[in-house]
């Protein structure tokens, strides 16, 4: 595992992806590692306002000349995220990473692994896609939104599946772009027309986190899914982002999860 | 200068006057990558039951200015697995433990502190007799002087070890209870736990919180927990306090000191910053050394009242 830290970071790069959602570049000397799956929390600002720090899944980490870039995906809600979209290129934040537990990317695995995100949930799949790309794994992106607008990195992620040798498949809720309906509707479809995976990881909002436990249910598809519980501490011990296990345990899914196999969920988390 | 940064309460010594808040770090090695348990004054654990208990529905926690609201429920995975799995890589951390006790009924805190007797390195115990999450037991003890009084006692006939009591800042009369606190055989007082609190969201019309209300913590509560550690150090000058609520620098600890506390709590501050407890210790040094105190308890109580 790698150890967490909480480093000082500078805001390197910002770009706006959609009306709400932006991508971050935070560097730092220090040397990091992640896995797709595993997140930090950012100190968005100085003071009591907000007072917490927030938990933002990582896209991708790289080392460059002695330099390590940490990107993030973020979508404007509340305070913290407004002030990261209005921080100045150059401003020292703190981030406190890498945490929990991220997706299982077993090298050699041959695939073909079903991607899917939905919304602000790409960035794990977007990373995980460019590892697999990389090593050879083959896979399909389900890549979800409300509206046209708020389908993120279409192109890179079109690009990634191609490099894979997939397919990227696109969807609105109100069909302004790609299928018209629900990301984990394209997917049954597929499933439906006889196409095979060996296994999903997915994230996004919880309704499409529980549509897909139910879907991998019906289907016998292991699926791992990257859960979205807001967090207050993200190191397992505020107690405020647990979620039921099948065995009845109540966890923090900042430290046993964020990513959780469907099938280690209670039954009725996804009901 | 070096700062001599030993202080106690009461019979327990502590290296440094900074603990870890219970319900916030854990059951003590959950950070030790932050903040080694043995550096600090001392921690505290989660509230212990005798048996698990999985805490209250989704959501549980929102952020507000300057705080947080939260109604875990006391989820914690009971007082057998504390003492078979934490306690004893805690002794052999030389951490100080203090163990929070809590139960639904004066039984399940006599049945915590009766597991706890058959362990070496339990410093002290700390009864919650204030967590606004749950519907029963806790905070009917801590509103209560006589029932108070009653629970103390017990808990005093069941054990030679230091006990403390954590008080609500809920109560009607705060020094009231803190009167039955030592009048029923607290060693000391711990204050204040979290202040009753709802947030809501007036776009659906509901609590945002499952459980409705929740404790506030955090800075928002500060000057309310400053103000109440004076008033029962005040009331109760031979009691030995410990203060908490919304400790978040050195600068901070050392306040609760000044308004009577002999020891701090740190709790909300380590959700933000793993190593807030630590780091605190360092700030509390700078702090005395800067205004040439050469020993932390000399703060203690030092409040100059014009």
């Amino acid at each position: 595992m790698i150890a967490r830290r909480d480093l000082a970071v500078r805001v390197a790069a910002r770009t706006d992806l959609s009306p709400t959602c932006f991508r971050i570049a935070l560097t730092t000397p220090e040397p990091l590692a992640a896995v797709p799956g595993q997140f930090g929390m950012v100190a968005c600002g100085e003071g009591f306002d907000p007072l917490l720090r927030r938990a933002f899944s990582i896209a991708g980490v790289a080392r460059r000349e002695g330099v390590t870039i940490v990107e993030l995906m973020v979508k404007q809600i509340g305070r913290g995220s407004a002030l990261l979209r209005r921080a100045p290129l150059g401003a020292e934040l703190r981030l406190l990473a890498p945490l929990g537990n991220g997706f299982t990317l077993a090298p050699g695995e041959e695939g073909p692994l079903a991607l899917v995100a939905g919304g602000i949930g790409l960035p794990p799949l977007l990373f995980a896609a460019e590892l697999l790309a990389a090593q050879g794994t083959a896979f399909d992106l389900y890549l979800g939104a409300a509206t046209a607008a708020e389908l993120l990195e279409v192109e890179h992620c079109r690009s990634a599946a191609a490099a894979a040798g997939g397919e990227l498949v696109c969807t609105t809720d109100d069909g302004s772009a790609g299928e018209a309906g629900f990301v984990t509707a394209a997917l049954e479809r597929r499933l439906a027309g006889g196409r095979r995976y060996a296994r999903a990881l997915a994230c996004g909002p919880n309704p499409m986190l529980r549509a897909l436990a139910r879907l991998a249910r019906e289907r016998g598809l292991d699926a791992e899914l990257s859960l979205e519980e807001p967090m207050g501490c993200g190191v397992g011990v505020c107690l405020g982002c647990v979620v039921e296990l099948a065995d009845g345990q109540f966890v923090p899914s900042c430290k046993e999860g964020p990513v959780f196999p469907a099938s280690r969920l209670a039954a009725r988390w996804s009901a | 200068m070096s700062v001599r940064m030993a202080t106690s309460v009461g019979a327990v010594r502590l290296a440094n006057p900074v603990m870890a808040a219970s319900g916030t770090f854990g059951y003590g090695l959950d950070l030790i990558d932050f903040c080694p348990p043995e550096r600090l004054g001392a921690v505290v654990s989660k509230g212990l039951s005798p048996q698990p208990r999985p805490g209250n529905p989704m959501p549980r926690i929102v952020e507000t200015a300057a705080g947080m609201i939260n109604a875990i429920g006391l989820q914690n995975i009971g007082v057998e697995a504390f003492c078979r799995d934490a306690l004893p890589l805690l002794r052999a951390r030389g951490a100080v433990v203090a163990v929070n006790v809590f139960g639904a009924r004066m039984e399940e805190y006599l049945e915590v502190i009766a597991r706890c007797e058959r362990e070496a390195g339990v410093a002290a115990y700390e009864l919650n007799v204030s967590c606004p999450n749950v519907t029963a037991g806790g905070m009917e003890f801590g509103h209560d002087p006589a029932l108070l009084e009653t629970l103390a006692r017990r808990c005093r006939e069941a054990t030679h070890r230091p006990l403390w009591v954590k008080l609500s800042p809920n109560a009607p009369d705060l020094v009231a209870t803190a009167r039955a606190a030592a009048a029923g055989g607290a060693d000391a007082l711990t204050l204040i736990n979290t202040v009753r609190a709802m947030a809501i969201d007036a776009v659906a019309r509901r609590p945002v919180l499952a459980n409705g209300c929740g404790g506030l913590s955090g800075p928002a509560v500060k000057p309310i927990a400053l103000r109440m550690v004076w008033e029962v150090h005040r009331a109760l000058p031979e009691v030995p306090l410990v203060g908490i609520g919304g400790v978040e620098t050195g600068r901070d600890a050392a306040e609760f000191l000044l308004a009577g506390a002999s020891a701090v709590q740190v709790g909300t501050a380590t959700f933000r910053d793993p190593a807030a407890p630590l780091r605190i210790v360092a700030e509390l040094e700078r702090f005395c050394e800067t205004q040439g105190i050469a020993d932390v308890r000399e703060l203690i109580g030092g409040l100059q009242w014009r």
